[in-house]
């Protein structure tokens, strides 16, 4: 073997030799990093940061004709999807308040079905004006319903039935200035009666009531039960002002209703009124 | 404004009133659509039509609600009639004006409705009448004014009819 030849066999070896070996020491899992590299790639790490961020843009502006192609369909595929989502986010949360209140007045008739024969009914319209509380009702004389049942929600009572048709019927709310209704101070036993102002207003006024009951603002006021239509014990409101009457032997009250009129959109027509709830009220 | 225009306009305000008013009210009250339309017809158009499309609408309206019929009929009629009374003497193309006109027009219409409303035994205490509900109806049935009283008034010029 020629000198020559021997001694590039020799490089060779060893070059493979420290290759290989670099290879078996600089393993991606290793944890220690050589001084000169770790110097190195320090150096280095400015510049590489300006090529890539260079290369990046240089990227984007060379695709920005190719990704404009169809962008608009895009978009506007886009907006008409976030459209929908928010419509049905919308509708979803309607299905979710409307399944609340609906739970409600559900469990609500449970509860009172022993006392009462419950329909459940949806507020379709109102009275045009603002003098009169009137509601008109999905129900009519198709479901039963006939004038003078009496309207209430879990909250408290709503009103009669004054007019039917088939298919609707018409509610004459207890804030109707022609609506009046035989009442109770719940605490204090004193009884009046309880008009409605205007339609709109959302509260109602109890008048008659005796100059020596001791009535308070925040006394609840219920049915009395003497009339024909309304069973005793049904919730009005609460007391939330006294006046004394000009005639000067009783007081007035106003009393802000349980009901939310302003807010009312389902309702239970009471078509019956059990026995056991009517030998209840007649024993007070 | 032809029979049939407003009776169609008639109808879409009957029905907004009677369903999705209810959800802008303040303080309980709604505007009043129809009176609002009564009585810009009567401001451009004068004493006759402002009375004659103000009893016609509350006609119907009171039909619609299916008792005292008649009571939104005189009380539109009175409006109707005095915005075109007022109208008549005053510069109809302005529309400070016609907000005005519609306040006073508004309360006007709704005092008659409270009187005719005693005369049916239907009382009601005077200041929550005028206070809580006469008072706040007006300024908010005004407060929407502005924004049908140029399209009626471009209406009506199309339509040839002489202010």
């Amino acid at each position: 073997m020629r000198w020559v030849t021997a001694k590039r066999l020799l490089f060779l070896v060893v070059l493979l030799t420290v290759t290989l070996a670099a290879m078996r020491i600089t393993t991606p899992e290793r944890t220690w990093s050589a001084p000169l590299e770790a110097k190195f790639r320090d150096i280095l790490a400015p510049v590489q940061t300006g090529l890539t961020w260079i290369g990046r843009q240089t990227k984007q502006l060379v695709a920005l004709p190719a990704s404009l192609i169809g962008t608009a369909e895009r978009n506007r595929a886009l907006e008409q999807e976030v459209a929908r989502l928010r419509s049905d986010i919308v509708r979803l949360n309607e299905y979710r308040l409307e399944n609340q209140r609906l739970s409600l007045l559900l469990e609500y008739k449970q509860l009172m079905s022993h006392r009462f024969d419950f329909l459940a009914a949806s507020v379709v319209a109102r009275d045009p004006g603002n003098w009169f509380g009137m509601i008109t009702l999905n129900r009519g004389i198709e479901d039963g319903v006939r004038s003078n049942m009496f309207v209430l929600t879990p909250e408290g009572l709503v009103g009669r039935v004054v007019t039917v048709a088939d298919k609707t019927c018409e509610v004459l709310l207890i804030t109707d200035p022609r609506s009046g209704i035989g009442a109770l101070v719940q605490d204090v036993r004193t009884h009046g009666i309880v008009e409605g102002v205007t339609g709109g207003l959302g509260t109602v006024k109890m008048i008659h009531i005796s100059n020596d009951a001791p009535v308070e603002k925040g006394q609840a006021v219920i049915t009395s039960g003497l009339s024909s239509i309304y069973p005793k014990g049904v919730p009005i409101g609460e007391i939330t002002d006294i006046q004394a009457e000009s005639s000067g032997l009783f007081e007035s009250a106003t009393i802000r209703p349980y009901t939310d009129f302003n807010r009312l959109e389902e309702v239970l027509i009471v078509k019956t009124v059990l026995p056991e709830a009517v030998s209840s009220s007649e024993g007070g | 404004m032809p029979v049939p225009v407003f009776l169609l306009l008639l109808g879409v305000a009957l029905l907004l009133q009677t369903t999705i008013l209810e959800q802008v009210a303040v303080i309980g009250v709604k505007p009043d659509l129809v009176m609002l339309l009564t009585i810009l017809n009567g401001f451009l158009l004068g004493t006759r039509e402002g009375a004659f499309l103000g009893f016609a609408g509350g006609l119907i309206e009171d039909l619609l609600v299916g008792s005292y019929i008649g009571l939104n009929a005189l009380s539109l009629m009175a409006a109707g009639y005095l915005a075109g009374a007022v109208g008549v003497r005053l510069n109809r193309e302005h529309t400070s004006v016609a907000v005005g006109v519609t306040f006073i027009s508004v309360m006007t219409g709704l005092i008659v409705y409270y009187l005719l409303s005693l005369f049916l035994g239907i009382y009601i205490p005077v200041f929550f009448a005028l206070f809580r509900v006469a008072l706040p109806t007006a300024f908010y049935t005004a407060l929407l004014a502005p924004f049908f009283f140029k399209r009626l008034l471009c209406f009506i010029k199309v339509y040839g009819q002489e202010l």
